[in-house]
């Protein structure tokens, strides 16, 4: 009888190099072949290959029920432009907001896992650096916000004087304007004190949670003095776009699930103002400087770019 | 084993089969079966976006997301991407399926 023809050994490391390989090739084109997908996906930490894994962590957290279409996409609008300084990097323009959300993707912890050690801190300091030039930091005189990285809820316009109305704000009526008074008070005691930079301050303002500083009860007056219409800059990882604004409101409360609040042009600027407006965010406060930096999109300034380019080349 | 809409399209028995037809450590089939799924699950996000029209590829992505098992999905699929979808899922899979295949029998040890 003739001997049965062994079967030869095989490779799996080679094997799995290999599908690791056709995997790997899959999602490095995903960005350029369905860019909208890529935001989505990005956005909610959702990798297509791990649906399966995603789909047992739904089923752990009971989070299956309920089965709605959503029918809002994102709205990103253009702002104003301003050029931070010279401090260029080197991608084409076009691609300064994909190349840091790219790069945040490699540095951020899933969404949810808001805590980000000193180290990549630093790093999203230095990417925050090198694409728009601006100085970011987790923590500045000794002051330090509980996280840089959470989600972002949306906001109404603050009454920046006795009287004011949600139309004299001019844009984002249908946002509405919150009954009260923001944390610090009114921007000015009457309407005829207000001044353009004060009618920035509002439109790009974001809400941080000071009530729940550690010092913020023993510390007040000083805590409060330095909070207020402190710079920050906000980053939609998702996209990498990239905003400066001004802390001008307290808030919002733990229960809420959210961790920062955003004005109506803020949300807006940020694509973040679709679905349930409450998307994650990096948030850290500008280095004294570049204190000079106007509040509003941190739009590269392209003409400067091609020059750079240009003189580069 | 969690359920995801499109199961019933990227069986993959053929490929389990020629994998056990292998001495593998417990550990290394594991592994090679993730990979394998994963590069499905690629193979059917795929066909599905090139099928469905840009504008519906955030509203198809946020109830995947949140419902991966919905069996609207496939509806929602049919009535945007065409009639054909599960048809071009099931074709792409099969190429996938057979490219794997090929993948397997070339990584044979040289011993």
């Amino acid at each position: 009888m003739a001997a049965r023809k062994r079967k030869p050994k095989l490779n799996a490391a080679l094997l799995r190099a290999k599908l690791k390989l056709k995997n790997q090739a899959y999602e490095s084109a995903f960005p350029r072949k369905h860019p909208v997908a890529h935001q989505f996906l990005s956005s909610h930490g959702f990798r297509p290959g791990k649906i399966r894994e995603h789909t047992a962590k739904l089923i752990a957290s009971g989070a299956l029920a309920g089965s709605l279409l959503m029918s809002t996409g994102p709205i990103i609008n253009t702002g104003t432009t301003t050029s931070p300084n010279n401090n260029l990097a080197n991608v084409s323009s076009s691609n300064l907001g994909t190349v840091l959300a790219s790069h945040l993707r490699e540095i951020l912890p899933p969404v949810g896992s808001w805590q980000i050690d000193p180290d990549k801190e630093k790093k999203v300091a230095k990417e925050l650096k090198n694409i728009y030039g601006v100085s970011a930091t987790g923590e500045l005189e000794g002051n330090r916000l509980a996280q840089i990285y959470g989600r972002m809820g949306a906001e109404q316009h603050l009454p920046r004087f006795p009287g004011d109305s949600v139309y004299a704000h001019g844009q984002l009526v249908e946002k509405g304007i919150t009954p009260g008074r923001g944390a610090w008070g009114y921007f000015v005691p009457s309407q005829d004190q207000m001044s353009p930079e004060l009618t920035q301050l509002e439109k790009y303002y974001v809400a941080v949670p000071t009530l729940y500083l550690p010092d913020w009860n023993t510390n007040q007056p000083y805590l409060k003095d330095w909070y207020k219409y402190r710079k920050v800059v906000v980053v939609n990882p998702a996209n990498g776009k990239a905003i400066v604004a001004d802390i001008a409101d307290s808030g919002p409360a733990d229960w809420t699930g959210k961790h920062f609040g955003g004005s109506p042009e803020v949300m807006e600027y940020l694509g973040i103002n679709y679905g349930m407006q409450n998307h994650p965010v990096v948030l850290m406060f500008l280095d004294e400087k570049d204190s000079k930096v106007p509040v509003g999109p941190l739009e590269y300034n392209v003409k400067e770019h091609e020059i750079a380019m240009k003189n580069q080349t | 084993m969690t359920k995801i809409f499109y199961d019933h399209l990227i069986l993959f028995e053929e490929v389990l089969t020629e994998l056990d037809s292998y001495e593998l450590e417990p550990e290394e089939r594991s592994e090679l079966v993730i990979l394998i799924e994963e590069n499905l699950h690629h193979t059917v996000l795929d066909v599905i976006l090139t099928n469905l029209p840009k504008e519906q590829h955030e509203v198809f992505l946020a109830e995947f997301y949140q419902t991966p098992h919905s069996k609207k999905l496939l509806v929602f699929l049919e009535t945007q991407a065409g009639p054909d979808i599960s048809a071009k899922i099931s074709q792409a899979v099969a190429k996938a399926k057979k490219e794997i295949l090929s993948e397997i029998k070339n990584s044979h040890s040289r011993s």
